[in-house]
């Protein structure tokens, strides 16, 4: 198993040295400072590495996507709707006719319908369900993607870590490493699917651009010692990775991607932006959020999930797929979330409102039990009656899926701080 | 006893289990049968105080679409299926299981008994044999895709009083005149206001034409849905209603009500087509009443309910409404001593 | 996982009492009357003997006036300025040059900014409420009487800008009590999980819930007026299930006995409601209540005897600050279980706050004046010692609007500029201020353990906007001096005042006189890579 690198703390008091994690085979390579070896010096060892990588795509289904409508439907019931129950390939499970393509995937999948979570407005819930844990007044905890990119992550990696796509203008939320830095913060697209400033301008050459750029290091470097501030450290390091991240551009253009994939993914933007993800984590991105707004539906709730389910089961059918037959899906987790679900009562708009007392969640890919399913909620989706878990359990299960330990600690000053809280444990009967 | 649209009045208002989607009753008789949100179809009487609803059991979503022809029921449902009732004993006679790809949003019967038509989700209009339940013909004229890309929905369908013209509605606001005996399609018409995509801030549609009707010399078409809507989460747009004459192609009417907020769910032409009877909601319900000659409102009222379906008598006096946990219905005309 | 409400009594009960550790008694302080800079040298030297560690020298004269015009006048100094201050050899030029940055109107526009991030973080407020603080700054208002504003202003046809500090947090009752206790009184009530200790009595609840009953009548209107009701109690569950209504206690203990709440009938309550449903009509503020609850706090918390948590957040604020590490860290866990390594310090200059009015400028003044503020900031030898010794001065980063109001100086033709302190500064600095603030868009806001993030590098490397202001040949930019300047030392030598406030060193022109030299063919773009390399690097970007 691939070993994680030892935790660089952050602390002024709490200074650990950097461990190159190939072990023997880096042996004479070691950086005695903030320094890392360069791993892809070798080739083989560069690609034994990139097979081994995990990697995290986050589909978030912005505004609170119905339960009842994707992965526990109520058919039969008051409040079930008129969508009808489906048979997956997974006997004993059924879930919503809007998602036929995953219903012969769901041994890829599985379903976690006990989150109760008590969040049910757009802030907070999304707040919790992004970090895993509400912020307290003194500590700003990171989110999903900050840890994944601190955890996954390479120091001197050329593509970004954490890349974040929320286009739709509404609860538009950028991502935050919290107490982890800006280090750890995303490439945050919102109106554009390329980020912004990624292009060398016209005016300058390629030759100037990288000249300039190492003199600035060499100024950097020169007023770094004996500063002992991790924070100009970071200064010099965000610099070291510009042009890395420039080169990354490519990975954002669609249009490299070969037709037949475009089209497989379809002509929606969300496809679009699925399609680009596939595209980063390929290349070693380690975290990439796709946000799909705006899910909202206090009224007319079926007419809109009639629409935005059958995306995402088209979408999300796809992207497994695809990542199948690269090889990637084992190394791949992919979760759809959103900020809470929606109320099994229906409004006379014919909608559902925010409902964050019993709603689902989905994993699949790796470290995953394909086809299991966790919890259970009342006949009339009201309460969770089986598993009741809240935000801490489903993170605690996503680090151990994808081989993090999630009582491990990172520390802010000198304040340990475990990944889950106290007393949090993964739900082990969705895991691998 | 001549109907007179200024004096609307609430008769009767009673609950209902569930959601009514749909309504038939014949004119001269007191007993309606409503579709519903728990896949039942009930029966009321509305001679009757207290209604308690006879419930027939077959579909298993819900009933939106209800037609009387001949001696049975034709019902529609989201389950995809079409059942024939027998009235007398409260049974399925008769169900087609896989009547249409996709979720049944109407159902239709021909004045004349010689076909039921159903719309739905796969965008295709079917007319069938009320007697033998056979398939006569297939009507596609609507596209499958909206122009964002995402599956359409067919929500609505009339017929001629003659029962030679169909007429069917869908998401986009494309509208298709049929004749009946062909299939052939006549005319289209087009209200796109009725159909909202947003693609900043929700990247997603609403709204769509949700009530259709021939005028009673079949000369003019009417359509229902809602107006642009800011904020799509909501049914928060002016109800709006397009009236058009179907073979010239031009629209002679249209109202947007900014108050009354939300879909115009059905439609009616009073006697002579002086007048024009509308209702819906959003988290309420509303009627409204146009006298189509002064292109002006008559009646803007509330209704106790958001309203799916109505059906107004042949003489125009009185006016039954079905929707979300209620049934009310109303008159229109002096009250009588 | 741990609810809230469990959270602050593990931290309640770990702080033992909610007293702060009680102060030293005055004879064991230095006289009152010594000057601040003295004090601050005596009590932070006396530590540093006391553990034999030698501090760092004082920073060189160049690194001193950069500092000391980026703390007081949020800028690094112009070349005018700091080539006078190298070369002075006036003994007083340190009080002087702090004097005359503090009579600048640059002060007041930084401090502004500075008490603004304090107060309003990232909430968008209203215009009035930078105005409110500007002109309270322009005034040196007394910090006490400032926080009287902003909790007690009254509402009229305009609303007050002093307002904007509860009008953002009007909606969130946690919030309003949680930041009033942790900015003004340097605690944070909600803090959690930072102790071990096991829960201990309803006491403790009484202190959370007991602040918490100060803002618990604050509303705000329809009309978007701050209100306070004259009714309305805060109720609690107790670790024994009881339900009690909380009593007013602040932070040290000390209870407020109110007068009883008016007693209404129901037909009073509804004619209230409705006079009020009025007045939102109207747009008119609500009318203020017979007690305020808030005005209590207010009053409570500046008496004697009360007032030393009030004193000790603002000294601890402007301490770390100026210092970049406060005498207590973090700078809201002001308590028992977290003393200062410097309590006298602490002690004496919370007094002197006190005993003075509550002055802000003649805190900073005197912190700046300090031996222990001008030490260099560079440790080469072994490890770097603990912050709280203050040995060693902290790297700090420049705020967005630090940041962009230097550029704009860095890279200006200074002689084409008003002199700092002359009668078209003003106007000009002013201008300078108002446009930095679109920095807060790329650039950080500087917190604890900060870090730069990728977005700010590619930013300032791909961004045609750096370029267009920054690098421009216009007549009013540098490198229209720099270009076609036959003398290349010369050259870099000016763009090394302007930028870095100091000459560069031997190794650093041999550095750029190379680069120049392979560049012949292009030296306008080679003189803008040399340019955009300063002003990019870390010793641009930090005050250190």
């Amino acid at each position: 198993m691939a070993n994680r690198r030892a935790n660089f703390c952050g602390s002024e008091d709490h200074l650990i040295h950097r461990r190159g994690f190939l072990g023997a085979a880096a042996a004479g390579a070691f950086a005695a400072n903030m320094g890392v070896l360069n791993v892809l010096q070798s080739p083989t060892l560069a690609s034994e590495l990139k097979r081994q990588q995990k990697h995290v795509i986050l589909l978030w289904l912005a505004g609170g996507a119905s339960q009842l409508e994707t992965w526990d439907p109520k058919p039969g019931h008051d409040n079930g709707g008129p969508f009808r129950a489906i048979e997956t390939n997974v006997p004993g499970v059924h879930i919503s006719e809007l998602l036929p393509k995953m219903a012969q995937r769901m041994h890829t999948t599985c379903l976690i319908r006990s989150l109760n979570t008590r969040n049910a407005d757009h802030g907070g819930g999304a707040e919790l369900m992004e970090r895993g844990r509400r912020d307290e007044p003194t500590v700003k905890y990171p989110d999903l993607g900050a840890i994944i990119a601190r955890e996954l992550g390479r120091p001197d990696s050329e593509v970004p870590d954490y890349v974040s796509m929320y286009t739709t203008s509404e609860g538009r939320r950028k991502g935050s490493a919290g107490f982890l830095g800006a280090r750890y913060a995303p490439m945050f697209l919102d109106k554009e699917l390329m980020p912004a400033n990624i292009r060398r301008l016209e005016q300058i050459s390629d030759l100037d651009h990288q000249q300039r750029g190492e003199l600035r290091q060499m100024l950097g470097e020169k007023f770094a010692r004996g500063r002992g501030s991790h924070s100009v450290d970071s200064h010099n390091g965000a610099y070291k990775r510009v042009r890395g991240l420039m080169a990354s551009e490519k990975l954002f253009d669609v249009s490299l991607e070969p037709q037949k994939y475009r089209d497989a993914y379809g002509p929606t933007q969300f496809g679009e932006q699925t399609l680009v993800a596939r595209r980063l984590i390929e290349a070693g991105v380690p975290f990439v959020k796709v946000a799909r707004g705006w899910w909202d539906s206090h009224g007319q709730n079926f007419e809109t999930h009639l629409e935005l389910v059958t995306e995402l089961d088209h979408v999300m059918s796809t992207l497994i797929d695809d990542l199948e037959a690269r090889g990637l899906l084992e190394h791949t987790l992919i979760i759809t979330l959103g900020e809470f679900g929606r109320t099994p009562r229906i409004n006379p708009s014919l909608g559902r409102d925010h409902f964050a007392s019993a709603w689902s969640a989905s994993l699949t890919g790796c470290g995953i039990k394909g086809g299991a399913v966790w919890g259970k909620s009342s006949p009339d989706g009201m309460t969770v009656v089986d598993g009741e878990v809240g935000a801490g359990e489903l993170f605690a299960t996503i680090f151990q899926a994808l081989g993090i330990d999630h009582k491990k600690d990172y520390f802010l000053g000198s304040r340990p701080i475990p990944l889950t809280n106290p007393g949090i444990e993964p739900i082990r009967d969705v895991l691998a | 006893m001549t109907a007179d649209p200024n004096k609307l009045t609430k008769k009767l208002e009673t609950g209902t289990p569930g959601i009514l989607f749909c309504l038939d009753k014949r004119d001269d008789s007191s007993l309606i049968h409503c579709g519903c949100s728990d896949g039942k179809v009930y029966t009321f009487d509305l001679s009757e105080e207290k209604q308690a609803g006879k419930p027939m059991e077959g579909h298993t979503s819900y009933v939106t679409g209800v037609a009387l022809a001949g001696k049975h029921l034709v019902s529609g449902s989201f389950d995809c299926s079409l059942i024939w009732w027998d009235l007398e004993t409260g049974k399925p006679i008769r169900t087609i299981k896989d009547a249409h790809a996709r979720w049944i949003r109407g159902v239709k019967a021909s004045p004349d008994g010689s076909f039921v038509a159903s719309v739905a989700d796969d965008m295709v209009c079917r007319l069938w044999d009320p007697e033998s339940g056979k398939l006569l013909r297939a009507l596609q004229g609507h596209e499958l895709q909206t122009p964002h890309h995402y599956p359409s929905m067919l929500y609505a369908c009339a017929i001629s009083s003659d029962s030679k013209l169909i007429a069917t509605a869908d998401r986009v606001g494309h509208i298709v005149v049929w004749e009946a005996e062909s299939g052939r399609s006549l005319a289209t018409l087009e209200a796109p206001v009725m159909y909202t995509w947003d693609p900043t801030q929700r990247r997603h549609s609403i709204g769509g034409i949700r009530s259709i009707t021939f005028s009673r010399d079949n000369k003019l078409v009417a359509v229902g849905g809602i107006g642009k809507i800011g904020n799509i989460d909501h049914l928060d747009g002016p109800s709006r209603i397009e009236v058009f004459d179907w073979q010239a192609g031009e629209r002679t009417h249209e109202f947007s009500h900014d108050k009354l907020k939300g879909l115009v769910e059905t439609l009616a032409f009073g006697p002579d087509d002086a007048w024009l009877v509308a209702s819906g909601g959003d988290h309420g319900g509303f009627i409204q009443i146009y006298d189509l000659k002064e292109k002006k409102a008559i009646k803007e009222e509330k209704a106790p309910m958001h309203v799916h379906d109505m059906l107004l008598s042949a003489d125009g006096t009185s006016l039954c409404t079905v929707g979300h946990g209620r049934v009310a219905t109303w008159e229109l005309k002096e009250a009588t001593a | 996982m741990l609810r809230a409400f469990q959270r602050i009594l593990l931290c309640a009960a770990a702080c033992g009492i909610w007293g702060i550790a009680a102060a030293a008694p005055a004879e064991d302080l230095l006289p009152a009357d010594r000057p601040i800079p003295e004090v601050v040298d005596h009590y932070i030297d006396a530590e540093l003997q006391k553990r034999e560690i030698k501090p760092a020298a004082q920073a060189s004269d160049n690194e001193v006036i950069r500092r000391i015009t980026l703390d007081l006048a949020g800028r690094i100094p112009t070349v005018a300025e700091a080539q006078a201050y190298v070369q002075s050899s006036d003994p007083k030029k340190r009080e002087q040059l702090v004097d005359r940055l503090l009579g600048l109107p640059d002060f007041a526009l930084h401090h502004r900014n500075e008490l603004d991030q304090l107060l309003a973080g990232n909430d968008r407020m209203e215009g009035s409420w930078r105005d409110y603080l500007l002109t309270a700054c322009q005034e040196n208002r007394p910090w006490d009487v400032m926080f009287r504003e902003m909790m007690l202003s009254e509402e009229g046809q305009t609303s007050p800008g002093a307002l904007g500090f509860l009008k953002s947090r009007a909606k969130d009752m946690d919030r309003m009590t949680g930041d009033t206790s942790s900015i003004f009184f340097g605690v944070d009530i909600t803090c959690a999980k930072c102790h071990d200790h096991p829960l201990v009595s309803d006491w403790l609840q009484d202190h959370y819930f007991g602040m918490q009953s100060f803002f618990s009548r604050t509303y705000l209107t329809k009309a978007n007026f701050v209100a306070e009701s004259d009714e309305g109690d805060v109720k609690f569950k107790t670790t024994a299930g009881e339900t009690k209504s909380a009593q007013l206690m602040f932070l040290t203990g000390t209870v407020v006995t109110e007068p009883a709440p008016p007693q209404r009938t129901d037909e009073e309550k509804k004619q209230r409601k409705e006079e009020l449903a009025k007045l939102d009509e109207q747009k008119q503020p609500h009318p203020a209540p017979q007690y305020s609850r808030r005005a209590a706090l207010v009053d409570l918390a500046l008496q004697p005897g009360e007032r030393d948590f009030f004193a000790r957040a603002a000294v601890n604020r402007v301490w770390h600050r100026l210092f970049g590490w406060g005498l207590v860290n973090p700078v809201d866990q002001m308590h028992s279980g977290n003393p200062p390594m410097h309590p006298e310090l602490i002690d004496w200059l919370a007094r002197d706050f006190i005993e003075h009015g509550y002055d802000l400028k003649r805190l900073i003044r005197g912190l700046a004046l300090s031996q222990a503020y001008s030490r260099s900031s560079i440790w080469l030898e072994g490890e770097r010692p603990d912050r709280d010794l203050f040995a060693v001065a902290n790297v700090k980063p420049l705020t967005p609007r630090q940041l962009g109001v230097s550029l704009d100086l860095a890279s200006r033709n200074q002689a084409a500029m008003p002199v700092a302190g002359d009668d078209k500064w003003k106007d000009f600095i002013t201008g300078r201020e108002s446009r930095a603030g679109r920095f807060t868009a790329w650039v950080e806001v500087p917190n604890e353990d900060f870090q730069v993030s990728v977005t700010e590098a590619l930013y300032f490397s791909n961004n045609a906007e750096i370029v267009n202001e920054f690098l421009s040949s216009a007549n009013d930019r540098l490198m229209s001096q720099l270009t076609g300047q036959e003398d290349r030392e010369a050259a870099l030598q000016a763009a090394a005042w302007n930028t870095l406030s100091r000459p560069f060193d031997a190794e650093e022109l041999q550095l750029f006189k190379n680069y120049l030299a392979q560049r012949e063919d292009n030296l306008p773009a080679a003189w803008q890579q040399v340019l955009w390399a300063v002003l990019t690097s870390p010793e641009f970007r930090f005050n250190h």
